[in-house]
């Protein structure tokens, strides 16, 4: 039985019996590369699951939608490892609780697609230690070391250039799964800290700060990447982010759902070569 | 509308010299919202402050700037001044144009450009100022001690005996600290101990002094006025109150040759021991690394022995849980590892020995009764090499800074020497000779005319062993030439270091240390035994290297501020608190993780019928600081800081 006969089947089994009552996973897209979210809540239509390797969109934002936890019932979602990892995130900022989260666990490697074992998002945590000790490819690892290479003014350059793409659809925010506020510090007026028009500074403005505000907290889901309209390779900055989180503290986002936010907690053996 | 008055002071040179204090007001004059702007040589001084208050109540004004020097030096004044004349004092507020600005700057038109800058960056913060009235909280009129050295002792001492309770935390079996294991102490060479002792006991037995030794500080929370301390006492295995100190038990323990801290391994001791014969209290603890029983399952004749059935191998370690208005460090020192130092054999040459050690050799108390004697043969050495700064001043060694007390006490070491070994010789390697403080002179020369300590200025290169001699390679550097001395012991005078957990120590009680790991005080020379961290206060080598009289004037010190503490039934505290935006707040608890003074707490929020349809954050007042950590954690820029909110910081920045 291929893996998507295996998830639909079980996803079959879980809405029948009333285990679950919504699973979210991939459906037919436009066009035959692209995959959609489906929101699936009755056992007929389990046919319409799709899993292959063009299922790349980490689906864990959904979850967070406004009153589809509330009601405490389960929700089975379809996730590769980051998406696994963001569920910890979610869990660990309080914003769901992971016992109600079942998880439809896959991985993609070249044109093949694993299942991962386990349905609750502990039983996942091999996976992401291994993915904190090697880094999977992003396909990008070529500009990313161009602008490592770069000196400060080089790349202060090359992100300008690139920000000043930006059209300010937020489209990057609302694809993360990581941007849950109900109100964004872009969409504060009183006083209105980040300008919202699309120059140079506004742009600087809310690419930096939405860098800053995902610093031990990106999964590095390429979610931004691909929704951002003009191509800004967003999940670059986050990934420098990440890196320095990780070299300082120690800190890989997403490790557990009791992993403490490394920007609010302090260790005592914290590194603080920044402080003068 | 707003009517501001703007007050530009010379700081006599400090701001005049480098900024056009009349280009200053007469741009400020102009500038919206601004009805008074006016400059004076020193608006701190009594008739300045006069005309600001004068100015408030002529013009009626609905805020103030002072531009002058740091808010931390006079924004309290200017505040104080404005109140008495009517207006609230939070609607004024400090530009600094003396750090900031005058002091840093050397081009007069540019930093008059950058002064106008700063204030009016003011002006339009103080436009959206709010009045704010103080916040009182209560004192809780007990103080804690930690550490009880010498330093500690004394703070302790000094508030009891002013009528306040104190507790006295000390995390050895006994109280003394360095002080304990010296012999004869400079500049007078009166007994350490006989000086020491009978403080310990007062301290011990003061009714308003609750002592708690081999005891350590788990946690600190809250703030000034309002502590509360976690206090682990670690397991004696020995109950005190069942105990007589009759020390059967120390005399049966067949685990007799574990080295002795306290006599710096040059003596032995028992498992179940004090650590000396005078400690405070005078109950012995078992050391469970090196007890038989706690090793093998068998022995426990310490038990068998005690005839008050004080030994329970069952105890375990137990918690006090502590209310306190203020905190005094008196953590004290450590002398630094010689090992540093390969080239001088330290660990290598029995007989290499540091500053400490020979104060155990030289104490009656000590393993040796106070015969001078080597440790390697028990030979009495006849000729002594002491090396100074075996560690201060070298920053290959990593200490650039003079421990301040080895001249003295290497002075001591070479007159003791004399006065016991009355053939032997001593010669003195130095750098220089710093023996500033009353007789202290007087005393280093007394080492060098009556007892004939022959000083070397210069430094050893090596030390190494050659027929059952010391060989010590220097260089006398007034005379060029390089010398070499056979010995029969050397003793390095160590660096004084910081205590090995002082770092870590400091955070736990939320104090700021420098890069050695020495406690920074508010202000070197104002503010020298207070901590930057309200209600904490610092005493003894804990803050810098430092002698017995100094200490203990540090103490002394510091039992004057607490006491000054005491003296109010409440304190008034700035109303700069944080609340949060329960509409915007996402609830993702980060603040509550990041808030210092715990002081954010979950909060639910419910429909009628009860079901939870939001989660938030709640900050309760009364526990906030004003540290704005929160504030700037909150990624949905849901909390605003009194005194420091969203809309007054951005007019200030945009004022630029
Ligand atoms: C070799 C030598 C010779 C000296 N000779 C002289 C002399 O002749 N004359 C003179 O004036 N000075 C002399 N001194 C200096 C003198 O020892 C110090 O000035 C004095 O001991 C400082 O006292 P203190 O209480 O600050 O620190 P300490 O004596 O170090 O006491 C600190 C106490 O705090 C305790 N403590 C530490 N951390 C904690 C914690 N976290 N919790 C609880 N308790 C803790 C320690 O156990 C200790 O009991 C000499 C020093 C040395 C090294
Ligand atoms: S910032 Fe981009 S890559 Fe990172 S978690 Fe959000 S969507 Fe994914
Ligand atoms: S998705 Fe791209 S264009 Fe849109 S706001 Fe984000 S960075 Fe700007
Ligand atoms: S950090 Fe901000 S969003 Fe998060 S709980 Fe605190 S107030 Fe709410
Ligand atoms: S400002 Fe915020 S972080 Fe600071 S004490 Fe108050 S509530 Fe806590």
């Amino acid at each position: 039985m291929s893996i998507e006969e295996q998830y639909r089947k079980r996803a079959m089994e879980l809405l029948s019996g009333g285990a679950v009552k919504m699973v979210i996973g991939y459906g037919r897209g436009s066009n035959a590369e692209r995959r959609r979210p489906v929101f699936i809540s009755s056992p007929e239509e389990v046919n319409r699951l799709v899993l292959d390797e063009a299922c790349i969109a980490n689906l864990s934002g959904y979850l967070v939608n406004e009153g589809l936890l509330s009601d405490e019932k389960r929700v089975a979602v379809f996730l590769r490892p980051e998406g696994i990892r963001a569920i910890n995130i979610l869990a660990a900022e309080s914003q769901l609780d992971a016992e109600q989260i079942v998880i439809f666990g896959f991985d993609v490697s070249g044109n093949e697609v694993k299942a991962l074992k386990g349905i609750h998002v502990e039983e996942f945590e091999d996976v992401i230690g291994a993915i904190k000790e090697h880094a999977p490819e992003m396909g990008n690892e070529e500009l990313l070391e161009k602008i490592e290479q770069m000196n400060p003014q080089e790349r202060f350059a090359f992100w300008k250039e690139e920000f000043a793409k930006c059209i300010k659809c937020y489209a990057c925010r609302q694809a993360c799964p990581m941007c849950y506020c109900r109100r964004c510090i872009v969409d504060s007026n009183q006083p209105q800290w980040v300008n919202t028009s699309s120059h140079s500074l506004g742009n600087f403005e809310w690419n930096i700060v939405r860098a800053f505000h995902l610093s031990g907290r990106c999964v590095e889901c390429g979610n931004c990447d691909r929704a951002c309209p003009v191509n800004i390779p967003l999940r670059l900055i986050n990934h420098r982010m990440a890196q320095e989180v990780l070299k300082s503290f120690d800190h890989f986002a997403g490790m557990s759902k009791t992993q403490e936010p490394v920007l609010a907690s302090f260790k005592k053996d914290d590194s603080e070569t920044f402080i003068l | 509308m707003a009517k501001i008055g703007v007050f530009i002071c010379h700081c006599g040179e400090n701001v005049g010299a480098k900024v056009d204090c009349t280009k200053l007001a007469a741009a400020l004059g102009d500038h919206p919202g601004v009805a008074v702007s006016v400059e004076y040589k020193y608006f701190c001084s009594d008739p300045g402050q006069e005309s600001v208050k004068k100015a408030i109540r002529d013009n009626n004004l609905t805020g103030v700037v002072v531009a002058a020097c740091s808010p931390r030096m006079h924004e309290a004044t200017f505040r104080k001044a404005c109140a008495e004349a009517g207006l609230n004092p939070y609607l004024c507020e400090i530009a600094n144009i003396r750090e900031q600005c005058s002091w840093v700057h050397t081009d007069k038109d540019l930093a008059t450009e950058k002064a106008m800058d700063i204030t009016r960056s003011m002006v339009e913060k103080v436009k959206r100022n709010n009045k704010l009235q103080p916040i009182e909280v209560p004192v809780t009129r007990r103080a804690l001690v930690i550490g009880g050295g010498i330093a500690g002792i004394q703070a302790a001492l000094d508030i009891a005996n002013a009528g306040q309770d104190v507790v006295l935390v000390e995390r050895e079996p006994s109280l003394g600290g360095h002080m304990a294991q010296l012999s004869e102490t400079f500049p007078t060479l009166d007994c350490s101990q006989c000086i020491m002792t009978p403080r310990m006991v007062e301290a011990a037995q003061h009714p308003k002094i609750r002592l708690l030794t081999y005891s350590e500080i788990e946690s600190v929370d809250g703030y000034i006025g309002n502590f509360t301390v976690r206090v682990r006492m670690k397991s004696r295995y020995v109950d005190i109150d069942k105990c007589t100190g009759c020390g059967d038990c120390i005399t049966k323990c067949p685990a007799k040759k574990i080295s002795s801290e306290f006599d710096c391994s040059l003596g032995k001791r028992t498992a179940i021991y004090t650590p000396f014969a005078q400690s405070v209290p005078n109950i012995p603890v078992i050391d469970k690394a090196n007890c038989i029983y706690f090793k093998n399952g068998k022995c426990k004749i310490c038990a068998k022995t005690c005839q008050c059935d004080a030994i329970n191998f069952d105890m375990p370690d137990t918690f006090v849980d502590l209310e306190v208005g203020a905190i005094v460090v008196a953590t004290g020192f450590q002398v630094q590892n010689n090992s540093l130092y390969g080239e001088y054999g330290y660990g290598k040459y029995p007989d290499v020995i540091n500053g400490l050690q020979f104060e155990r050799l030289a104490s009656a108390s000590g393993p040796t009764a106070g015969k001078i004697m080597r440790p390697s043969d028990g030979a009495e050495p006849q000729t002594v090499v002491f090396i100074q700064c075996a560690g201060s001043r070298d920053p290959s060694k990593g200490v650039r800074y003079c421990s301040k007390i080895c001249c003295m006490y290497t002075a001591k070491h070479a007159m003791l020497y004399a006065h016991k070994v009355h053939d032997g010789k001593t010669h003195i390697f130095y750098m220089d000779i710093r023996a500033a403080g009353k007789g202290y002179d007087e005393f280093s020369r007394r080492a060098i005319e009556e007892d004939e300590a022959a000083y070397i200025r210069g430094r050893v290169s090596k030390v190494w062993q050659e027929n059952g001699k010391l060989m010590v390679r220097g260089v006398d550097t007034l005379l060029g030439k390089p010398v070499e001395i056979a010995a029969d012991m050397v003793v390095l005078a160590t660096a004084i270091v910081a205590q090995p957990d002082a770092k870590e120590f400091a955070k736990t009680i939320g104090i700021g240390y420098d890069e050695y790991g020495f406690y920074n005080e508010a202000h070197l020379k104002l503010r020298p035994v207070e901590s930057s961290t309200a209600g904490v206060f610092l005493a003894g080598a804990c803050q810098s290297p430092k002698d017995i009289p100094d200490s203990v004037a540090q103490a002394s010190a510091t039992a004057s501020k607490v006491l000054a503490l005491f003296s109010k039934d409440k304190l008034e505290r700035e109303p700069v608190v944080a609340t949060n935006n329960e509409v915007t707040c996402a609830g993702c608890w980060g603040c509550v993780l990041a808030c210092p003074y715990n002081a954010i707490e979950k909060k639910d929020i419910v429909d009628r019928s009860g079901r939870v349809i939001k989660r938030v954050a709640s900050i309760n007042p009364g526990l906030c600081q004003g540290c704005g950590t929160c504030v700037t954690f909150c990624r949905s820029n849901s909390i605003d800081l009194a005194g420091f909110t969203e809309k007054q910081i951005f007019a200030e920045v945009m004022g630029l």
